[in-house]
């Protein structure tokens, strides 16, 4: 509830030092994003096809998705339809024990979050092994990521150093540095790649023209992780499917340059047909709420979402109370209305989390208009704090006589201290977020 | 009904926005798209070294890589190979190889990707080997990804990669560290 984000925050804002470091490392991803942007011309225009190719595409989307799936057909694919999250975990459980697979490497994949995919199929004895190095920190740590590009973002290199050491990755004790730890997870990962029954990967887009996958990353571990076991599943969301090669080169451009500062990730992989003549590709396409929240006249644009993470890099709210701090497991911007057209009874605390300063709109690469969409949620969906107030109101207002009581007391607002104030004239005088943290 | 109809069923809407032209993109263009692909090779942490013309590549190579034991390539130019990704029994055979050597088709200007369409039966020394070398035809540069994607072909094989550097990774404490999962360098060959 809406007591959530700002309570979280209050804790996050107590260690001053790691706040420091946080809000400037990710206002420096922002200044990264800047310069990118900056040193392209046609940055704005690009900007501009982005957002029309994603409104043209999802408003096709039933005409693109069969497009897609009908050309991975005639790849030899394998293509699932997956309703929901329940769905989605027993096709790959289905997938996996068919093969005889008791362990399986995966590359990032926000989906799989979404999903619960990991502790599900952990519990039907199936070894799950992250293979980006963020997210194996993470499942090493038991945690959840606080940022969707940079997900274990909230740690020091201390504390991966310490947890390298718990886990028998590291060598000896005391040394910290970053190299030396990627080269130790490097050696423990590869292991892994040698010994897995199957590969999964995400999907930052699909191309429906050749029903083709293709995965973004810098560190090259979706190829790892499909290079060496026969078997390959790869998970997409409905809305990831665009409808050519001329969209991708937009796309491409804009994704890395907006979400980290780079020209470019490292690998940009295309994933056609299985490995080899003895492999298997399966991919699975994922709705879990996505139709449902296309058909939302307000909010259905939230769905051109490419999940660069910009939005959150210059949000000064994520920069100064982390990724933890919501209660989706989305955070920043996107993560705000994401999380309320999933559940708004559950997440509506995050709408305290927006200053409206509209900085992510001015980033998004796909021009979503976050800010607005947070102003118009919070018409939609008064808070916990408002709604208390309107039922208070409501009595208040159908009843003559009290309303008049109250009227006459009110100018006592001024000269009362304010614990004495009675909590309904205090709310309209304070700002939003410091009322969701006090009130409720 | 099946998932799929039902999904299906649910995305038709009301909206009908059209597709945006995309061949009015003023896309950047360079006076010297090499000079601006060496450039930005050497940003993104690869290294760019021309072969002179008559020169033998194996030669370079292993001027390049005096300790490369296992050296793997299926190109017949490349004598020095002692694996083979089209012959090893698996993928996994191709682990320990300190240098791998595989043919890039299109390089791009704006950001120093190479395309790699698979053309090994083991795309894995693409990842696996310690220090990658990808060769380029000197004249096979495009100024920029929208160039870029009119060409690509995904051959037989089903697979095909843009490279731009070595494995990278910031995910401890944002430092940035090369050699990630995949390859720890980058060495692209510019061939005459
Ligand atoms: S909403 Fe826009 S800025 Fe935020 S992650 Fe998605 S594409 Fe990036």
């Amino acid at each position: 509830m809406s007591t959530q984000h700002s309570k979280k925050a209050a804790a996050f804002l107590k260690n001053q030092e790691y706040t420091a470091w946080h809000d400037a490392t990710f206002w420096g991803v922002r200044v990264g994003r800047d310069n990118m942007a900056m040193g392209l011309e046609e940055w704005e225009q690009l900007r501009q096809k982005a957002s029309e190719i994603k409104l043209h595409t999802l408003s096709h989307l039933d005409k693109y998705l069969e497009q897609f799936a009908g050309n991975a057909a005639k790849n030899g694919v394998k293509v699932h339809w997956a309703a929901d999250a329940d769905e989605f975990n027993s096709i790959v459980l289905d997938i996996l024990t068919g093969s005889g697979v008791k362990k399986m490497v995966k590359s990032k994949s926000m989906l799989t979050e979404e999903c619960g995919m990991n502790p599900y199929l952990e519990a039907h004895g199936i070894e799950v092994v992250e293979t980006d190095l963020g997210e194996r920190i993470l499942q090493l740590k038991g945690q959840a990521p606080s940022h969707i590009v940079m997900p274990a973002i909230h740690l020091s290199h201390h504390d991966v150093g310490e947890l390298f050491e718990q886990k028998g990755i590291s060598e000896g004790k005391g040394n910290h540095d970053p190299t030396y730890l990627t080269y130790r997870a490097r050696l423990s990962l590869r292991k892994e790649f040698l010994s897995a029954g199957a590969g999964m990967t995400g999907a930052n887009f699909g191309i429906a023209s050749t029903g083709e996958i293709v995965v973004c990353t810098n560190e090259g571990n979706a190829d790892m992780s499909t290079s060496i076991p026969k078997l390959q599943i790869s998970a997409i969301g409905l809305e990831k499917i665009i409808p050519d090669y001329d969209s991708l080169a937009v796309f491409q451009r804009m994704l890395c340059r907006s979400g980290t500062g780079q020209p470019t990730t490292s690998y940009t992989s295309f994933f056609r047909k299985a490995r080899c003549a003895d492999g298997e590709f399966h991919i699975i396409l994922v709705d879990n709420g996505r139709t449902q929240w296309l058909q939302n006249p307000a909010h259905w644009e939230l769905l051109k979402c490419i999940r660069c993470g910009s939005c959150m890099n210059t949000c000064p709210v994520y920069r100064r109370s982390g990724g933890y701090s919501y209660s989706y497991f989305i955070p920043g911007p996107i993560g705000i209305n994401l999380g309320m057209l999933r559940s708004p009874e559950e997440h509506q605390g995050n709408l305290s989390a927006c200053t409206l300063c509209g900085s992510c709109q001015c980033v998004c690469p796909v021009k979503i208009d976050l800010a607005d969409q947070i102003y118009a949620w919070r018409q939609e969906w008064p808070a916990a704090g408002k709604k208390l107030i309107c039922s208070v109101m409501n009595a208040v207002y159908k009843n003559e006589g009290i309303y008049r009581n109250f009227t006459g007391i009110a100018h006592l607002a001024n000269i009362l201290p304010a614990p004495w104030l009675p909590f309904y004239l205090r709310f309209p005088r304070k700002p939003f977020h410091s009322l969701a943290h006090d009130e409720l | 009904m099946s998932s799929k109809e039902e999904i299906l069923g649910k995305c038709r809407t009301q909206q009908d926005y059209p597709m945006p032209r995309l061949d009015d993109i003023a896309a950047v263009k360079y006076p010297d798209p090499l000079t601006q692909f060496v450039a930005m090779s050497a940003a993104v942490g690869g290294k760019v070294v021309e072969l002179q013309p008559g020169k033998d590549i194996n030669h370079l190579l292993r001027s390049l890589f005096p300790e490369a034991v296992n050296i793997a390539s299926n190109l017949p130019e490349i004598s020095l190979a002692n694996r083979n990704p089209d012959t090893v029994g698996s993928a996994a055979e191709l682990d320990g190889t300190d240098l791998g050597v595989v043919r890039g088709e299109i390089g791009v200007a704006e950001n120093g990707c190479i395309w790699v369409p698979q053309t090994m039966k083991e795309r894995a020394v693409c990842f696996i080997s310690e220090n990658l070398v990808i060769l380029l035809p000197k004249e096979a540069i495009v100024n920029n990804m929208h160039e870029a994607m009119k060409r690509i072909r995904v051959g037989d094989y089903g697979y095909g990669c843009f490279i731009s550097g070595p494995s990278t990774t910031a995910d401890i404490a944002q430092v940035l560290v090369m050699g990630a999962q995949a390859a720890r360098s980058l060495t692209v060959v510019l061939l005459p």
